[in-house]
C-alpha cells in the first residue's frame, strides 16, 4: 500500500521498463494504481489520529510552553526564545550536562561487558542456565525504584549492610556516609545501576548468540581456533546489530536517568549529582518554572535524537 | 474528495491545537463570600484534599461534622506531600478545583501570590477566637493585609529535654534559655556516658534544618530574609546570630556532643536516639518527640521554646492552612466545615494526631493536663514565626538549598566564614529569581 507518491516498483522492474522505453505514468495526485488515493488515507486515519492527539499535539504544545513564562501557577505570557538563550547561561544546568556526561561514560562499557559475559555464561543450554539466567535477570525485573530504596537502607553508615561488611572485612571502619559525598554516591550510583541493568543486555546479547549458526563454531573448532577467538572472530562480529542495540539504549537510557538519583542522593550534596532530567524536574517542579523545563525537555530530546543518530551511523554494518 | 497528506496533517494540527488552548484559560471565578448566609445552613457534598500527612487527623475531624449535621458531606481526598503543589496547580489550571484545600502553610503562599485562592478577610475577622489565632501561622495566609486562608493546625518546632539525663547529669532545665546554657547542659550529658549524647539533629535533611535551627535566630529578632515580597533580600553574610547558631552545632560537632549518625541522617531516624533515652537535648516537634514515644518516654520529656544566643526564644509556626480555591463549587459549605474544624473540640484533639492546636484559647486546664508537651508553643504562641517568601522550599527545603549547604559547611567542614558568604550568595541569586 502506497501512502503517496510512485507506485511500488522493484528495482529490477524498473530497470526493465527503463531498458524496454514503457514508462509508468503516475497517477494525479498520487496514490495507488488500483485503488484512490483516500482509501488508504481511511486506513492509516486510525493511526493517525492517535500519533496526532497523543504525540504530535503534546509536542506542540511543548514548544509553545516552551516559548512562555508558563509557571506551574497563573498566568503567563510569551517571551519568544528567552528561554533557550537563558539555557546556555544556566550553569547549573550545564553542570549537570557534564554530570550526565559523566554517568554515561561510566556505566555504559560495564554494563555491556557485565551483560555480555552474563551471556557468555547461560547462552549453552545446559543444566542451571535458566536458574542463572532468572538469577541474572531478576534485579532488571525489580527495577530501580525498589533497588534505590533498598541502597538507602543498607548504605546508611553503621547500620547499613554495606557499610557491615566493609567493615568486617577491615576495609572500612563502617561509618562511611556514602550518600552525603558526591563521589560515593556516584560510585554507589553507578555501581547499582550496573548490576540491575546488565540484566536486560544480557537477554539481548543470549538472543542474538543463539541465532548464530552452530556448524560456524564447528568450522572454528575443526581449524582449532582458541574459545577467545571464536568470540572474536564469530560471536561479537555476528551480534554486532545486538551489541549496537544495547549501546544505544544503554545511553538513551543513562541520558534519561533520574530514578536512582532521586531516591538516593536527591542531586546532592548540593547539585552535584544532579543529572539532566532531574534539573529539568526540579526547574518545572520545585522552582515552578514549567516554560524553562519545556524548553531544557526539547533541548534533551534534540540531543538524545542527535546521539542516537550518530550512533546508528557509528554503529552500523558497513557490509 | 481526495484527501491530501498536507490537508491531513493541517486538520490535525488545527485540532491538536483545539483541544489544548482552552486548558489555558483566565483565572477562575471567586465565590462571594460576603453573600448572606455564607457558611451557613449549606447543602450539598464538600470536596476537601488533604496532605497524606495529615489524612488520619483530617478525616476523624469530618466524621465528627458528620455526626453533627446531616446537610453536608465531605469527601476526603489525600494527595501525597511531595506532589501536593503539583497537582492543586494542575486541577486550578483544569479548572477542576477541590472546594476546600488543607496546605502546607509553605505552600499555601505560592496560591495566594497566584490569585488562585478565594480573600476569606471579612470571614476571618468575623471569627470570635481572631485574636487567639496564632500570627506567625496566619501571616503565611496574607497578602496586602487580606487572608487568604486560615490556619487549621500546628505542626511547631520546640527544645524538648530528657528530665532524667538532665537531673543525672545536674543540670537544671530553667538554664536552657541561652547558647551557654546549651552547651553547658550538652557538655555534662555527654559525660554520662559513652553511648550519651548531648543534642541531636538531622543534619542532612535540609527541612528539619530550616525547621530547628532558624527559630534560634528568629528568638532574637533577627531575620535571615528581610522585605516584603517581591522585593526581599537575603540578611545572612553579616547576621551575627546566623554567625553564632552555626558556631553553636560546630562547637558541638567538634567535642563530640552530637552522635556521629547524625552527620547522614536524613530524618529517616529523627528523634529515634532521644526516644531510647541516649540524648539529653532534641530540637524537634511533638510528633517526634512526644507522640511517636512510649509512656515511659513521654514521662520524662520536658520542652521549652528555642532559644536564642544570648536568649528570647521562638518557634517554627508550621503546619497547614484550610483555603478555598477560586472556582470552588461548595464554597459555603467548605466554609462551614472550616469552621468546624477551628472549633474548641477538634482543636483540642489535635495532639492525638502529632499537631498541636492553631488557638491559644485550646490550652485549658484539661488540655494542660492532656498534653502537656503540646502546650509551650501556645502559652507563647506571639512567638511564633515562619518566613513569608515564595521561595522557601528553596531557601530550605531543597537537597541543594543555600541553608543545608551553609550549615554542614560550617558545622562539619569548620568553615564558618567561607559557609555564611556561600549562603548570603545563594540566598541572594534565589530570591532574586523567585521575585513576583
Amino acid at each position: 500500500m502506497a501512502l503517496s507518491g510512485a507506485p511500488v516498483r522493484t528495482q529490477a522492474g524498473s530497470r526493465a521498463a527503463s531498458r524496454g522505453g514503457v514508462k509508468l505514468r503516475r497517477r494525479r495526485g498520487g496514490g495507488s494504481l488500483t485503488h484512490p488515493a483516500s482509501t488508504g488515507w481511511l486506513l492509516v486515519s486510525p493511526a493517525l489520529l492517535f500519533v496526532a492527539v497523543f504525540v504530535l499535539a503534546p509536542l506542540l504544545f511543548a514548544v509553545y510552553i516552551s516559548l512562555t513564562n508558563w509557571p506551574l501557577i497563573g498566568s503567563y505570557r510569551f517571551i519568544g526564545l528567552s528561554n533557550y538563550a537563558a539555557i546556555l547561561r544556566d550553569a547549573t544546568f550545564l553542570h549537570s550536562v557534564l554530570y550526565t556526561l559523566l554517568y554515561t561514560g561510566i556505566v555504559t562499557l560495564p554494563i555491556l561487558v557485565v551483560g555480555y559475559l552474563m551471556a557468555v555464561v547461560v547462552r549453552a543450554r545446559r543444566r542451571g542456565s535458566t536458574l542463572l539466567r532468572t538469577v541474572f535477570f531478576l534485579p532488571y525485573v525489580i527495577g530501580l525504584s525498589v533497588l534505590s530504596f533498598i541502597t538507602v537502607l543498607e548504605a546508611q553508615p553503621d547500620s547499613g549492610a554495606i557499610n557491615v561488611v566493609l567493615r568486617a572485612l577491615g576495609i572500612t571502619n563502617g561509618s562511611t556516609a556514602w550518600l552525603v559525598d558526591a563521589k560515593l554516591g556516584t560510585a554507589l550510583i553507578c555501581a547499582l545501576v550496573i548490576w540491575g541493568v546488565s540484566g536486560l543486555t544480557m537477554v539481548m546479547l543470549v538472543s542474538g548468540m543463539q541465532a548464530i549458526p552452530r556448524d560456524t563454531y564447528e568450522s572454528a573448532e575443526v581449524d582449532v581456533a582458541s574459545w577467545w577467538e571464536r568470540e572474536w572472530h564469530i560471536t561479537i562480529p555476528m551480534l554486532q546489530r545486538s551489541i549496537a542495540m544495547c549501546l544505544i539504549l544503554s545511553v538513551i537510557g543513562s541520558f534519561l536517568a533520574f530514578t536512582q538519583f532521586f531516591i538516593l542522593t536527591q542531586g546532592g550534596p548540593g547539585t552535584a549529582t544532579t543529572p539532566i532530567v532531574m534539573y529539568i524536574y526540579q526547574r518545572a517542579f520545585v522552582q515552578l518554572q514549567v516554560g524553562a523545563a519545556t524548553a531544557l525537555s526539547i533541548v534533551l530530546v534534540v540531543v538524545v535524537g542527535l546521539i542516537s543518530a550518530g550512533q546508528f551511523w557509528l554503529l552500523r554494518e558497513k557490509h | 474528495m481526495v484527501l491530501r497528506r498536507r490537508d491531513v496533517l493541517k486538520l490535525a494540527g488545527l485540532g491538536a491545537l483545539g483541544a489544548v488552548l482552552p486548558a489555558c484559560g483566565s483565572q477562575l471565578p471567586e465565590p462571594n463570600v460576603s453573600a448572606a448566609g455564607f457558611g451557613e445552613d449549606a447543602k450539598g457534598s464538600v470536596r476537601l484534599w488533604c496532605r497524606a500527612a495529615t489524612q488520619a487527623g483530617v478525616q476523624v475531624t469530618v466524621d465528627r461534622f458528620h455526626k453533627v449535621q446531616d446537610r453536608i458531606r465531605v469527601e476526603v481526598t489525600p494527595v501525597l506531600d511531595s506532589q501536593y503543589v503539583t497537582k492543586l496547580a494542575t486541577a486550578i489550571r483544569g479548572r477542576q478545583v477541590p472546594d476546600i484545600v488543607d496546605i502546607d502553610d509553605i505552600n499555601s503562599m505560592l496560591f495566594l501570590y497566584r490569585d488562585a485562592l478565594t480573600d476569606l478577610t471579612p470571614l476571618i475577622a468575623a471569627l470570635p477566637f481572631r485574636k487567639a489565632i496564632s500570627p506567625g501561622h496566619l501571616g503565611l495566609a496574607a497578602r496586602d493585609n487580606r487572608y487568604y486562608a486560615v490556619p487549621y493546625l500546628a505542626d511547631n518546632s520546640a527544645l524538648f529535654y530528657n528530665e532524667q539525663l538532665l537531673e543525672r547529669a545536674k543540670v537544671d532545665p530553667g538554664t536552657l534559655t541561652d547558647f551557654d546554657g546549651y552547651l553547658e547542659a550538652a557538655r555534662r550529658v555527654r559525660k554520662l556516658g559513652p553511648d550519651v549524647y548531648g543534642w541531636s539533629i538531622a543534619a542532612n535533611s535540609p527541612g528539619i534544618l530550616g525547621f530547628v535551627v532558624q527559630p534560634h535566630v528568629w528568638a532574637a529578632d533577627s531575620r535571615t530574609i528581610v522585605g516584603t515580597v517581591g522585593s526581599q533580600r537575603a540578611a545572612v553574610a553579616e547576621n551575627k546570630e546566623v554567625r553564632r547558631t552555626l558556631e553553636l552545632y560546630r562547637t558541638m560537632w567538634r567535642e563530640g556532643l552530637l552522635p556521629r549518625p547524625n552527620f547522614a541522617d536524613t530524618g529517616a531516624t529523627w528523634g529515634s536516639d532521644f526516644r531510647a533515652g541516649k540524648v539529653g537535648l532534641l530540637p524537634a516537634n511533638y510528633s517526634v518527640s512526644v507522640l511517636s514515644a512510649d509512656k515511659e518516654a513521654k514521662a520524662r520529656t520536658g520542652v521549652k521554646l528555642l532559644a536564642g544566643p544570648y536568649g528570647g526564644s521562638a518557634f517554627f509556626d508550621g503546619g497547614d492552612n484550610l483555603c478555598i480555591p477560586r472556582g470552588a463549587q461548595n464554597a459555603s459549605a467548605a466554609w462551614e466545615f472550616a469552621k468546624f474544624a477551628l472549633d474548641v473540640p477538634q482543636q483540642s484533639s489535635l495532639p492525638t494526631g502529632g499537631y498541636t492546636p492553631v488557638r491559644s484559647d485550646v490550652a485549658t486546664a484539661q488540655f494542660r493536663r492532656s498534653y502537656p508537651q503540646a502546650v509551650a508553643p501556645l502559652d507563647r504562641i506571639q512567638r511564633g514565626y515562619a518566613p513569608p517568601t515564595l521561595a522557601y522550599n528553596l531557601l530550605f527545603n531543597q537537597p541543594d538549598s543555600p541553608w543545608i549547604a551553609m550549615f554542614r559547611r560550617a558545622v562539619f567542614d569548620g568553615d564558618v566564614d567561607g559557609a555564611l558568604e556561600a549562603g548570603q550568595r545563594g540566598f541572594e541569586k534565589i530570591l532574586e529569581q523567585a521575585q513576583l
